[in-house]
């Protein structure tokens, strides 16, 4: 009896594809075994012009996406990307978008093939894939993975995915990425590589299952039939280039496109960092001892460290380490360990790989060790666990990634390329919107944080949201119609910068007037991790940008201060005066808001702090500082107190004046301030030291280096070196 | 590609516009750069020792009577740079309201019952090399420690002449502290 033929190359199984290319990487340290190169370098055009068909193919289908999408999401701010991947779930070539997901798409591909999905569920020319499980790998649920296998002559090439943020998966209230989800269930529907369609056609059982299970129906569909369609697009002219460039050049050429990659990821890192060892810490605050979660081992306050370690090799490559974090908990900010390649894949086309060629080569000379088990980043209930935010804690690791990477550009002389960023965190809503309907709602405003400055110049403004380099604020109109808010603020907030001689971006807070909500509920959008403690992220002498904070603003009698035109609050003003308003209350909340009852014409803020300032800020020069004055993106309280500038206005010229006697006095009174202020680092130890010994420090802080070291003989070792502590000290 | 020092100063000033430094990043690297930073650099201190490497926007691991220590361009010396150069210099740490808000007024303010901001100026001449900001109670962070020799042997070319064992040597100095103690 002949055995049943495999849809791989040569008639193979897809999984014996999958299995002697990783066997073949593992012998040659070259991608599928390619020692030789050739095919591409064979014929440079035609190699440029075969991979800029693939490309415009992605960029084109994603546009097709948005324009059949109904989601603002998708239409403006950019939460979707596409990619096209080798038939084992290798990315060859990526569209620009959302990246963050280009890796993880290719693992729900490969755990497809290792799942037998060939033998077991049928793999068929026009079937239609569905994913949106970080078990088998994503960030989390609302990122939906549309998955299409190309078929040429009864053998898959090729897989093209499109992932798309949406807004609606059926999670418990308020429904998008709810902090309040500690268990599974609560995340809404999950799609495990589900096939929902074929003959490129989405079965109707399953549009029923979404027509009565989301309150987002439309959206969701329209979504899937967005992300099929330019799935379609890019499969054809993937037929297209077959035709005309033959199916061997096809398979060669695509494998080769990720081996190239893979050795320029290696010069570039040889070529513009320097090895070594690089460290820093990410504290991780998650306060859910007042949410409303039944689960009750969740309801309970914790902080976890997050040690990281990189070590880049004198061979090119670079190794992630995160011995010594913290456990994990009930609660959806457990990334898994797929979950932090997504960070890297992210963070790597905005650092090295930025000329378009960015695939899985890109992330081969990176190892990410296998964090240890049971903590944070990898948890053993995973299956158990609602997964909505596990965003958070990715940022902050790859906020900090970039920092090092920065400083090691700094170090060769690349100072240009320096930079770090910063997430934020804010509203989201469930109720019933203008429109009479009950659902989830999550405004966008993604684009409104300061990016981090650079070694030649200060960071972008309102530049910093790190999961789509190419977002802006919106079209704030666009989300009007779709939320029932009313944008109250695009002003610049001077105190939200982090100084240096070169600052930060600098960040706009959001200010959504609810307008025309009946019932609503408010909970945290989470988007970083920090509260009480500010993330590391100044840059080499330069500050971190100010603590982040949410507010709701709940004025004494909306209806006469419009009557009587007072007002309304639009901007932060000084951050010591913001809660002290005339005619409202201002309530301010933690990065994560318990689930609370809002109502029409409350103000939900969102006032986001930027990335790392570089540098001292007293050398800042002059003439930028009177750049920013002139621009309104700072004031004269921070040119004197940070930058040690002296200044005025000059109301005849309507600009600003620098005072260059008065400055160098100001910064050699502040050099001597410094001086007679400061203490030798032993005597600070001393004092710090008995702090630790006395255990004087917040038990929250205590628990978290307490499970730092249940996890970690190293972390234990060094904290108790750095202490000078007796081994058999315990916390 | 490659760039004249003049031009590269100028980068490095943030006297360059905008337009020519989003050149500079989008066209590919230039191979010489390291070596042109390095001449920059060295023009500009005010001491002989050669740099190896610089760390930060004034400190650089530098050459001196066949070892390798951290200096700053005032000339103010931390000592062997495999041991934290933090442990050398002064500490001025914010770790009340009140020595927050003179930087993070109001609610831009962490709260000092569990952070700790950590200023490191250089003793010699008060300036701000690092801003450290962690919870409580975490040790000093060792932002880099660099593999020099590799660096100078495998990615540049060219072994130095003299050799150092890759290790953090920040603990004996720790050690040292708390057997005082």
């Amino acid at each position: 009896m002949s055995q049943p033929k495999g849809l791989g190359d040569g008639g193979k199984t897809l999984k014996e594809v999958l299995q002697e290319n990783r066997r073949l990487y593992a012998e040659t340290g070259c991608y599928a075994g390619i020692t030789d190169p050739h095919v591409l370098q064979d014929d440079p055009v035609k190699a440029e012009l075969f991979h800029s068909r693939i490309m415009s193919a992605l960029i084109s289908g994603r546009e097709t996406c948005k324009m059949i999408s109904g989601s603002p999401f998708v239409g403006e701010v950019a939460e979707l990307c596409m990619g096209l991947y080798t038939p084992e779930g290798d990315n060859i070539i990526q569209s620009t978008g959302i990246q963050v997901h280009i890796r993880l798409m290719g693992d729900n591909v490969t755990w497809m093939v290792e799942n037998e999905y060939e033998a077991e569920v049928g793999i068929n020319d026009g079937d239609l894939f569905l994913a949106n499980d970080p078990v088998i790998a994503g960030i989390h649920a609302p990122d939906l993975y549309d998955i299409l296998p190309i078929f040429w002559e009864g053998e898959v090439v090729a897989w093209v995915c499109t992932v798309i943020m949406d807004m609606d998966v059926g999670a418990v209230s308020p429904g998008c990425m709810p902090a309040t989800a500690v268990e599974r269930g609560a995340d809404g529907m999950k799609f495990c590589c589900e096939k929902i369609g074929s003959n490129d056609t989405i079965r109707r059982d399953f549009e029923i299952k979404i027509e009565i299970g989301l309150d987002l129906a439309d959206l969701f569909l329209l979504d899937r039939k967005g992300a099929v369609a330019a799935n379609i697009r890019v499969r054809e002219e993937v037929k297209n280039l077959i035709r005309e460039f033959g199916v061997d050049y096809f398979k060669s050429a695509c494998r080769e496109i990720i081996e190239e990659e893979r050795r320029a990821q290696v010069a570039r890192i040889r070529q513009r960092t320097v090895p070594g060892r690089f460290r820093d810490v990410v504290p991780f605050e998650i306060y859910m001892a007042s949410v409303p979660a039944s689960w009750l081992p969740a309801k309970k306050d914790v902080i976890r460290l997050i040690p990281m370690q990189m070590d880049i090799l004198p061979d090119g490559r670079a190794v992630l380490d995160f011995d010594g974090v913290g456990e994990w908990g009930w609660h959806s900010f457990n990334p898994t360990p797929k979950a932090l390649w997504g960070g890297l894949s992210i963070s790597v086309v905005q650092t090295l790989s930025y000329d378009g060629r960015g695939n899985l080569g890109s992330l081969l000379p990176f190892e990410i060790k296998t964090p240890p088990v049971d903590s944070l980043f990898n948890p053993s209930q995973v299956k158990k666990l609602a997964m909505a935010n596990p965003w958070p804690s990715v940022i902050d690791v790859f906020s900090l990634w970039c920092g090092m990477l920065g400083t090691a550009f700094y170090m060769r002389g690349f100072r240009e390329e320096v930079f770090n960023y910063v997430s934020s965190s804010g509203w989201q809503l469930a109720g019933y919107d203008q429109y009479g309907n009950k659902r989830p709602m999550l405004g966008g405003n993604t684009g409104t944080f300061g990016a981090g400055a650079s070694g030649v110049c200060d960071g972008v403004d309102t530049g910093g949201w790190i999961a789509t380099p190419e977002t802006d604020m919106g079209n704030a109109e666009i989300f009007e119609m779709f939320m029932p808010e009313m944008y109250l603020c695009r002003a610049f907030e001077p105190y939200s910068v982090g100084y240096g001689r070169f600052r930060s971006g600098v960040s706009v807070p959001t200010m959504d007037m609810l307008h025309r909500i009946t019932v609503g509920i408010g909970s945290g959008a989470i988007g970083c991790a920090h509260d009480r403690i500010m993330p590391n992220i100044g840059l080499l002498g330069g500050y971190p940008g100010g603590k982040r904070n949410t507010f709701l603003i709940r004025y004494h009698n909306f209806q006469e201060m419009i009557e009587k035109r007072v007002p309304l609050i639009h901007e932060i003003g000084h951050p010591a005066e913001f809660t002290s308003q005339e005619h409202a209350d201002v309530f301010y909340y933690d990065h994560m808001p318990p689930t609370i009852e809002i109502f029409d014409k409350e103000v939900l803020v969102c006032d986001n702090a930027s990335a790392g300032g570089l540098g001292d800020p007293i050398e800042r020069e002059p003439r930028l500082q009177k750049a920013d004055l002139d621009n309104g993106q700072t004031n004269l309280d921070i040119t004197r107190r940070v930058y040690c500038i002296e200044a005025s206005y000059d109301e005849k010229a309507k600009e600003w004046v620098i005072d260059e006697d008065g400055t160098r006095r100001l910064r050699e009174e502040k050099r001597r301030e410094r001086l007679s202020r400061a203490v030798p680092v032993e005597e600070w130890w001393n004092r710090s030291r008995q702090r630790v010994l006395e255990k004087a420090i917040d038990p929250l802080l205590v628990e978290m280096y307490q499970s730092s070291m249940k996890l970690s003989e190293g972390f234990t070792r060094e904290f108790k070196a750095f202490w000078g502590l007796a081994e058999d000290f315990t916390l | 590609m490659e760039y004249s020092k003049e031009e590269l100063k100028d980068l490095y000033d943030g006297r360059l516009t905008w337009e020519r430094v989003k050149q500079i990043m989008s066209h590919p690297k230039d191979d010489d750069r390291f070596d042109k930073y390095i001449d920059i650099l060295q023009e500009r201190v005010p001491w002989p020792e050669r740099i190896l490497l610089p760390l930060n926007e004034h400190l650089y691991v530098v050459e001196k009577d066949g070892q390798r220590i951290v200096k700053c361009d005032c000339g103010y010396e931390f000592g062997d740079y495999r041991r934290n150069w933090k442990l050398s210099a002064l500490i001025f740490a914010r770790d009340d309201y009140d020595k927050l808000h003179e930087v993070f007024p109001g609610g831009r303010s962490p709260n000092p019952q569990f952070c700790e901001v950590r200023e490191f100026y250089c003793p010699g001449c008060a300036s701000l090399l690092k801003v450290e900001s962690v919870p409580v109670g975490c040790p000093i962070v060792f932002d880099f420690l660099p593999d020099i020799d590799a660096f100078y042997r495998d990615w540049l070319g060219r072994p130095l002449a003299q050799q150092a064992d890759l290790m953090d040597l920040s603990y004996d100095t720790t050690a040292q502290w708390a057997r005082k103690a």
